[in-house]
C-alpha cells in the first residue's frame, strides 16, 4: 500500500469516526427538537447529559479530517473547499451557532431566557449542519463538479443541489438520528428508554429505506457513484452493512440494550466505508484522484509517522474519557454544569 | 475602497481571528490557574483554593467551547478563503497543523475529564488532570504559531519553475521565526489571563459584589500576571531584534522608519503618513540600539522597497505602539499592586486595593487584550502584501469565488450575537458565596478528598 493510499484511509477513518461520534451528537440535537410526549423535558435532559462530557472531543474528528486533507492532499482541500464554498460556509455557520448555543445552555444558568433560546439555536443547527454535510458528501461523490488541474470550472451551485446530493443530506440526518437514539437506549431506563428505543427503530427503518432508494437515484443523477456499484468490494461492503443494520434492528427489537449502540455504530461505519470504497481512487469523483492531490512524499510519510505517535497519547486518553462517563445512567448523580 | 473578494476575504479572516483570539489565551492561561489553585489546596490543605478552582470551572468550560468552535472556523476558512495559498503551502506547513490537532485533542479530552470529574476522583487525581491540560494547551499554541512564523520566514522548500520542490516539513516547522513568535505568543496568554481574571475580581471587590474567595483569586491572578509581564517585555525585545534581522521592512513599518539611516531614533507615538512619521517623540539612536544592539547600526527604511511591496505602515505602526504602550502600562499596574500589597500586608491583613488601584486593575483586563490583539495585527499587517513572505502575494492566495462579502456579514452577525450572549452569561454568573455548595461535590465530600 502506498503512503498516499494509507493517508486516504486515514481521511476515510476520520469521516467514519466523525459520523459515529459527531453524528450521535447532532442526533442529540435532532431529538431535542423533535422531543414529544409526556417525557419531553426528560428526553432533552437525558440527551444533554449524555452529550455534555464528550461533545468537544466528538468534533475533533472533523478537525482531523480537515487537517489530513490540507496536509496530505492540499490540492483536494483547495479544490473541494473552493467548489463547495456555499454549503461549507453554511455548515460552518451551523457548527458555530450549535457549539456556542450548547455551551451557553450547558454551562450557563439553567432557567434563564438565554438557556431557552440557546436550545432553539442548538436544535435547528443540529438539523441544518448534518444535512449540509450530507449535501457536500453527495456533491463530492456525484461527479458534477468539473475541474481543470486545480482550477474549478463548474459554478458555485454545481453538484450539491441535485437529487443525489439531497438524498445524501437526508441520509446524513437519518444517520445522526439513528445513532443518537440507539446510543441513548442503554443509558436510560424505564419509560424513557422505551421512548428512545422506539425512535431508534423508526430511524433505522427510515435509514434502510433511504440508503436503498439512494441507489436508483444515483443511477439517474450520479454516474460517478453509480458506476462503482458493480465493483465486488463495494457490493460486499454494502451487503455487510445491510446485515449489520438488520442486527442493530434485531437488538433494538429484542431489547438487547447493550448491543444496540455498537451495532448501530458499526452500521454507520459500514455505510461510510462502502461510500469510501465507491470513491476509490478519487477524492473528488471523476476529477481528482488521491494520487494527483497528494503533497510531496516526505510530507505524507511524516504525517503517517506522527499519527501513531500521537495516538499513543490520544487512545488511552480517549478510553479514559469514555470509560469515565459511559457508565452514567440517568439515575447517576447530578453532573456539574 | 471597493469591497472586492480579496478585501472581503481578508476582512472575514481577520474578524474570525480576532474573535478566536479572545478565547485562546484564556484557554491556555486558565488551566495554569487551575493547576496552581488545586496544587496550593493540596499543599496547604486550605480548601478555599479548591473552591476557587471549582468556581472557575464552568467559565473555563464555556470559554473553551466557544474557542474550539471558532477554531474550527479558521481551519475551514483556510480552504474557503485561501484555497490557492493552501494548495501552495498545505504540504509544507501541514506538519505543525497536524501536530496541533493532536495537542488540541488531548486538551479537549482532559478538560472534559477535569470538568466532569469533580465528584469522581480524588483531589490529587483531579489536580493531576490539570497537568496535561496546561502542557497540551501551551504546545498547541506553539504549533499554530510556528505555522504563522513560517508565513513570515518561509523555509523548508525550493521553487523551481513555479513548482514547489524539495519539501522538508521539519525545516519548515522550525523556521527562523518560530522560536521568538512562540515564546512571545504563549507568554501573552498568561499575561492576558492573569490581568483579566484580576480585573474581574478587582471590579467585583470594588463594587462589593459577593464572590467566592475574591481576595484570594485576585492575589493568585496577580501573581501569574506579575511573573509573566516582565518576562513578556524581555521576550518582546528579543522578538523585535529577530524581526529587525529577518524582516527589516516589517520592522521599518512597525517603527515608522522611512529612510535608511545609521543611528536611527526610536519613535514613541506618531502617525506615519505621506512618507513621514509626524508628531512622534524621538529618542536619538535608540532604535538602532534596540534593533541591533549598536547605537550606530544601519536601520533599513520603508523607502528601500517599492511601494507595492510594503505593508500598510499606518496600521502596523499604530498597532505596534498600542501593543508596547499597553505592555508597559501593565508592567506598571502589576508593580503598583504588589508594591501596595507589600507596604500594607502587616498593618492590614484584610487589605484590598483602593479606588485608583481598583480602577487600574479593572482597566488592565482591557489593556491586556488590547496588547494581544494589537500584537497579532503587527504580525499580520506587517507581513503584507505577502501571505508567504517573499513568495506568494495575498492576492495570489485568495479564492476565485465571489460573494464572500455575504458570508462576512453573516459571520459578523453571528459573532455579535454570541458575544452579546457571552457577556450576558458572564455578567449573570452566580458569584455569590452559595455557589460552591450548590455545585456538586459539596464541601463535606470534598474534605474527605475521595468523592
Amino acid at each position: 500500500m502506498s503512503p498516499e493510499l494509507a493517508a486516504a484511509g486515514v481521511a476515510l477513518a476520520a469521516v467514519m469516526l466523525y459520523a459515529m461520534f459527531g453524528g450521535a451528537d447532532f442526533g442529540g440535537g435532532i431529538w431535542s427538537l423533535l422531543a414529544w410526549g409526556p417525557r419531553k423535558q426528560e428526553q432533552r435532559l437525558a440527551l444533554e447529559k449524555a452529550i455534555g462530557p464528550v461533545w468537544e472531543t466528538n468534533h475533533v474528528w472533523l478537525i482531523l479530517l480537515v487537517v489530513t486533507l490540507f496536509v496530505v492532499f492540499p490540492t483536494a482541500y483547495a479544490v473541494i473547499f473552493e467548489a463547495l464554498y456555499v454549503p461549507l460556509f453554511i455548515a460552518l455557520l451551523g457548527i458555530v451557532a450549535r457549539g456556542a448555543a450548547f455551551a451557553f445552555r450547558h454551562y450557563g444558568q439553567r432557567e434563564s431566557r438565554l438557556a431557552r433560546q440557546s436550545l432553539q439555536w442548538f436544535s435547528w443547527a443540529s438539523v441544518a449542519t448534518p444535512f449540509t454535510f450530507g449535501l457536500v458528501i453527495g456533491a463530492v461523490t456525484g461527479g458534477h463538479i468539473k475541474v481543470d488541474g486545480s482550477r474549478v470550472l463548474s459554478g458555485p451551485f454545481a453538484g450539491w443541489l441535485g437529487p443525489f446530493a439531497l438524498m445524501c443530506g437526508l441520509i446524513g440526518l437519518l444517520t445522526c438520528a439513528f445513532l443518537a437514539a440507539a446510543y441513548m437506549v442503554p443509558r436510560t431506563e424505564g419509560a424513557l428508554q422505551e421512548d428512545f428505543r422506539r425512535r431508534a427503530i423508526a430511524a433505522s427503518l427510515a435509514l434502510g429505506v433511504a440508503t436503498t432508494v439512494a441507489i436508483p437515484v444515483a443511477a439517474a443523477d450520479a454516474d460517478a457513484f453509480a458506476s462503482h456499484l458493480d465493483d465486488a468490494r463495494v457490493v460486499a461492503a454494502m451487503a455487510a452493512t445491510a446485515l449489520l443494520g438488520l442486527a442493530a434492528l434485531w437488538a433494538l427489537w429484542t431489547r438487547r440494550a447493550r448491543l444496540a449502540p455498537p451495532l448501530a455504530a458499526a452500521t454507520v461505519a459500514g455505510v461510510v466505508g462502502a461510500w469510501g470504497l465507491a470513491q476509490h481512487p478519487y477524492l473528488l469523483a471523476n476529477a481528482l484522484t488521491y494520487r494527483e492531490a497528494a503533497a510531496e512524499r516526505i510530507t505524507v510519510v511524516s504525517f503517517l509517522v506522527a499519527l501513531p505517535i500521537g495516538s499513543l497519547i490520544l487512545v488511552p486518553s480517549l478510553w479514559l474519557l469514555y470509560w469515565t462517563f459511559s457508565r452514567d445512567t440517568l439515575r447517576g448523580e447530578e453532573i456539574a454544569h | 475602497m471597493e469591497f472586492d473578494t480579496l478585501l472581503s476575504a481578508r476582512a472575514l479572516m481577520g474578524l474570525s481571528l480576532v474573535f478566536h483570539t479572545f478565547f485562546t489565551p484564556l484557554g491556555i492561561g486558565l488551566p495554569l490557574l487551575l493547576f496552581i489553585a488545586e496544587g496550593l489546596a493540596l499543599k496547604t490543605g486550605d480548601q478555599r483554593y479548591r473552591q476557587l478552582a471549582r468556581a472557575w470551572t464552568p467559565v473555563v468550560g464555556l470559554l473553551f467551547a466557544v474557542g474550539a468552535v471558532s477554531g474550527t472556523v479558521l481551519s475551514f476558512e483556510l480552504g474557503l478563503l485561501w484555497p490557492r495559498f493552501m494548495e501552495y503551502a498545505g504540504g509544507i506547513i501541514g506538519m505543525p497543523f497536524s501536530l496541533e490537532g493532536f495537542a488540541f485533542f488531548t486538551e479537549a479530552i482532559f478538560l472534559a475529564i477535569y470538568i466532569y470529574g469533580w465528584n469522581r476522583m480524588s483531589a490529587f487525581a483531579h489536580w493531576l488532570v490539570t497537568i496535561p491540560i496546561v502542557i497540551s494547551s501551551a504546545i498547541s499554541a506553539v504549533f499554530v504559531i510556528s505555522a504563522n512564523a513560517w508565513m513570515n520566514t518561509p523555509e523548508g522548500f525550493r521553487v523551481v519553475d513555479g513548482q514547489v520542490v524539495d519539501v522538508n516539513p521539519w525545516d519548515a516547522m522550525f523556521n527562523a521565526a518560530w522560536l521568538h513568535e512562540a515564546i512571545h505568543g504563549t507568554l501573552a496568554s498568561y499575561v492576558v489571563t492573569g490581568f483579566s481574571v484580576a480585573a474581574v475580581y478587582a471590579w467585583l471587590l470594588w463594587r462589593k459584589k459577593p464572590a467566592v474567595n475574591a481576595r484570594l483569586g485576585l492575589q493568585l491572578a496577580m501573581a501569574v500576571a506579575a511573573v509573566s509581564i516582565p518576562l513578556q517585555i524581555v521576550a518582546g525585545d528579543f522578538a523585535a531584534r529577530r524581526v529587525a534581522e529577518l524582516q527589516p521592512v516589517k520592522f521599518a513599518a512597525m517603527e515608522g522608519q522611512y529612510e535608511t539611516e545609521r543611528g536611527a531614533p526610536l519613535r514613541i507615538g506618531g502617525i506615519p503618513v505621506d512618507g513621514e512619521t509626524r508628531f512622534a517623540i524621538e529618542i536619538p539612536k535608540l532604535l538602532s540600539y534596540l534593533g541591533y544592539r549598536d547605537f550606530n547600526a544601519e536601520v533599513v527604511g520603508l523607502n528601500a522597497v517599492p511601494k507595492e511591496d510594503r505593508p500598510n505602515e499606518l496600521l502596523t505602526h499604530l498597532s505596534f505602539q498600542v501593543m508596547v504602550g499597553a505592555g508597559f502600562a501593565l508592567l506598571f499596574i502589576g508593580g503598583w499592586y504588589w508594591w501596595a500589597w507589600w507596604r500594607r500586608r502587616r498593618a492590614e491583613p484584610g487589605w484590598l486595593p483602593g479606588r485608583w488601584l481598583s480602577w487600574a486593575l479593572a482597566a488592565s483586563g482591557f489593556l491586556s487584550f488590547a496588547a494581544l490583539q494589537a500584537g497579532w495585527f503587527v504580525t499580520e499587517f506587517g507581513r503584507q502584501p505577502w501571505v508567504v513572505y517573499g513568495y506568494l502575494r495575498t492576492s495570489e492566495g485568495v479564492t476565485e469565488r465571489d460573494g464572500i462579502l455575504v458570508f462576512f456579514v453573516l459571520f459578523t452577525l453571528l459573532y455579535v450575537v454570541i458575544s452579546a450572549a457571552l457577556i450576558v452569561a458572564l455578567l449573570k454568573w452566580p458569584h455569590g458565596p452559595k455557589q460552591p455548595a450548590r455545585l456538586p461535590g459539596a464541601a463535606g465530600k470534598e474534605a474527605e478528598g475521595v468523592a
